[in-house]
């Protein structure tokens, strides 16, 4: 190991100064590789945190082009952005903020075909998207892989978040068995503020963190809500369901 | 039979007074089944994504015991 430059320890020097993380652990964020599945709400202040800790290498996963609409939350991508891959408009910011870092970006749906190949090459998901379909295949994946993955999800004036560390604790599907309804409205049509993917992908970025550190208690087996409006934060103890449609089988 | 019901996440909206999961004390018949509870409270189904007992997802055919401690959520699922 070569160590920190002395632009490194400089740059790192908060992260440096806190208990349990030291120029060693700065090393080991530098060495991790996070891979972040949607870059808008949720995937732009979690990208954008670790960029900033200096995770070392950072995977980007997501089909969409900015729209106008998502710059009210998604605070990656700017006006001139409007009509580019979200994961190239992403991967300027990060890379401009932190030169210590490599982004890899996947201009691409996340696939039931790719999805294995992708995380395995990672250290840790984080769940950036805005659909079960998604997040299912994610957990499914990272049940299979024995790799960890932080749930976060939300909605209008509230949002969620948990960390599924496989064998530790419940998966995403022992409290999410089934796919919502289709008719259930969702943030294109109930909205959402702005503010709130902010804090949830703040928890997110620094859960991911701590696990890639080795720091504290992770949120295996708590789902913590959020309620911007009552500003209320509840955690709910959540157990492993035996029936569970994914881990009861992965885990046997 | 006494229940603790606890509301989240923009479920509070369809039952007037109820405040995000905050327990809130009510009183139903043996064998009520989650759905049963679900109806009775008048938050539709199809905007319930689950429920949890005791921390712990139930089906909406499941029957609530005395005490029990019941969550529901909405699909939370934006990014």
């Amino acid at each position: 190991m070569q160590g920190l430059t002395r632009e490194q320890r400089e740059r790192y020097q908060r992260n440096i100064l806190l208990p349990g993380v030291g120029s060693e652990g700065q090393e080991k964020l530098l060495r991790s590789r996070v891979l972040v599945v949607g870059t808008g709400g949720l995937g732009s202040p979690v990208a954008y945190y670790l960029a900033a800790a200096g995770v070392g290498y950072l995977g980007l996963v997501d089909a969409d082009v900015v729209d106008l609409s998502n710059l009210q939350r998604q605070i990656l991508h700017r006006t001139g952005d409007v009509g580019r891959p979200k994961v190239e408009s992403a991967r300027d910011k990060l890379v401009a903020l932190n030169p210590d870092v490599q982004v890899e970006v996947f201009l691409e749906r996340l696939s039931a075909a790719g999805a294995l190949s992708l995380i395995e090459g990672y250290d840790i998901v984080v769940d950036c998207t805005d659909n079960f379909a998604t997040r299912f295949l994610l957990n499914e994946t990272c049940l299979r892989l024995g790799k960890p993955f932080i749930y976060g999800g939300v909605l209008a004036f509230a949002g969620q978040v948990m960390t599924v560390v496989p064998g530790a604790g419940p998966c995403l599907r022992c409290i999410f068995p089934h796919e919502p309804d289709p008719h259930v409205p969702g943030c294109a049509e109930l909205g959402v503020l702005g503010a709130v993917p902010g804090v949830i992908g703040t928890i997110q970025a620094t859960e991911a963190i701590k696990y890639l550190l080795g720091l504290g208690d992770l949120l295996v087996g708590r789902l913590l809500t959020y309620d911007a409006l009552s500003m209320t934060f509840l955690e709910v103890s959540v157990g492993r369901d035996p029936g569970c449609p994914a881990c009861s089988q992965e885990m046997r | 039979m006494r229940l603790e019901v606890r509301v989240f996440s923009g479920l509070e909206k369809f039952m007037p007074g109820a405040r995000f999961g905050q327990a809130i004390e009510v009183e139903r018949p043996e064998g009520t089944t989650v759905a049963g509870l679900v109806d009775s409270l008048g938050i539709p189904r199809s905007q319930v994504f689950t429920v949890l007992v005791n921390g712990r997802h139930a089906a909406m055919d499941a029957v609530l015991q005395p005490g029990d401690r019941v969550s529901l959520f909405p699909p939370v699922g934006g990014g």
